[in-house]
């Protein structure tokens, strides 16, 4: 069910009052579903909201068709490395790369890391505010709940039945036990006959 | 009848009820072993750090999750299908009693000897007295004796209903035009309650049924007592 429009000729009156209201409600109802679905691509994914979370955002443009870089925790190894283009300084420290790694310092060990990877294990598995967020409006919702069942029961529950009353519950109890109703591992088990009293 | 926020089952007034409830509880043991065995993967597979992208095939493991149902569905079926042969045993019952759904109530027909029936209205809750069942109480009950088998048929009068009394294991639905048969033995002398179990109409919740099992001699007095009164 599209919202496509039936094709119209000029010269005829092809779509009635009821149609062209349906039509109406169609196109409403797909604008409608549009607004929901970028609202809830806005909320879960956007990026204000991921950044906000405390989550790493990237700006660029992905072209799958090309090798792409990627911080996984199951790839070790990606396919290309983080830094593509090399300037004169990264290039020198390439090279020294290639002699015995003894003589390189720390520093240098760090920032030839950084050339082939953009995160460290530590950072990519590094947690997040999301959760925060999310049971937020989760007590929100319940909140809101507990709003509408109170304002139910003020305004639109009838009275309940005089059997839920104190006294008929009392009554009622006391016969439940005098026919012995549930007697193996029921209520009557739970009543000192003797004693006349609950045990 | 069931207490307030009752979960389980009303404790047992029949031979077969009591086994039902054994087996409830042997069906429900491996349910919780298999869940909570389910529910321990499923978080291991959650909390897991370590990834394995190249498994193939494992034929080990899929010899056992294909034995291993089959033993438990055996575990299972066994103690259900000994229950369900039980339930069709032959026992010569003392009395035959008719239950006919109507809308919206029961009629009873003790016909062994002499001709007896009755109808069982439900007690409308304004007419109850402090003490009694909300929606379960009726005018007539339907009395039958202790520790005999009863042989019950149950039909109906217009639309489908179903004959139930929970405690006693037995439901059945009551069809017009056709005549089912269910059989029960009363182990201790109560009064047990159950309710319309087949969407009948507006009032589908308001025609209980009720139990009243009595020693022989109350049941013979009762029932004289009944043949004089209608």
């Amino acid at each position: 069910m599209g919202n496509e429009t039936p094709a119209r000729l000029p010269h005829v009156r092809t779509t009635s009052r009821a149609q062209s209201l349906k039509l109406k409600m169609l196109a409403s109802q797909a604008v409608m579903r549009g607004l929901q679905r970028g609202l809830w691509r806005a909320l879960s994914t956007g990026r204000c909201v991921q950044a906000a979370h405390g989550k790493e955002v990237s700006a660029d443009v992905l072209d799958c068709s090309q090798p792409q870089y990627c911080n996984r925790l199951d790839t070790p190894l990606p396919d290309i490395p983080f830094v593509r283009s090399l300037n004169a300084e990264q290039k020198k420290l390439k090279e020294k790369e290639k002699g015995p790694w003894t003589k390189l310092t720390k520093e240098e060990k760090l920032a030839l890391y950084r050339l082939s990877y953009e995160l460290t294990y530590a950072e990519m598995s590094k947690s997040s505010n999301e959760w925060k967020t999310v049971i937020g409006a989760i007590l929100y919702f319940l909140g809101f709940t507990g709003l509408v069942v109170w304002w139910q029961r003020l305004y639109v529950y009838g009275d309940v039945p005089q059997t839920l009353s104190q006294e008929w519950v009392e009554k009622q109890t006391k016969r439940m036990l005098d026919m012995r109703t549930n007697p193996v591992q029921g209520i009557s088990t739970h009543w000192d006959y003797e004693k006349n009293q609950w045990k | 009848m069931a207490t307030p926020l009752q979960l389980g089952f009303q404790d047992a007034a029949s031979p077969v009820m009591e086994e039902l409830v054994h087996f409830h509880d042997h069906a429900l043991m491996v349910v919780y072993l298999i869940s909570s065995f389910v529910l321990y993967i499923i978080i291991t597979l959650v909390m897991m750090k370590l990834t394995n992208k190249h498994a193939h095939d494992s034929q080990e493991i899929e010899i056992v999750w294909t034995v291993l149902p089959a033993i438990i569905l055996i575990v299972v079926a066994l103690p259900s299908l000994r229950i369900l042969y039980l339930m069709d045993e032959i026992n010569n019952p003392h009395l035959t009693v008719k239950a006919i759904g109507h809308q919206w109530y029961w009629s009873y027909e003790y016909t062994d000897y002499k001709d007896l029936s009755f109808d069982s209205y439900m007690t409308p809750t304004q007419d109850l007295t402090p003490g009694q069942f909300r929606l379960l109480e009726v005018d007539h009950r339907m009395v039958v004796p202790t520790e005999s088998p009863i042989r019950v048929l149950i039909t109906a009068d217009d639309v489908i209903h179903s004959w139930t009394v929970p405690s006693m294991g037995v439901k059945m639905d009551a069809v017009p035009g056709r005549l089912n048969q269910t059989t029960f033995i009363p182990s201790r002398p109560g009064v047990y309650y159950g309710q319309c179990s087949e969407i009948c109409g507006a009032n589908h919740s308001f025609m209980p049924i009720v139990i009243e099992a009595v020693p022989l001699k109350h049941f013979e007095d009762w029932s004289t007592s009944m043949l004089e009164f209608t």
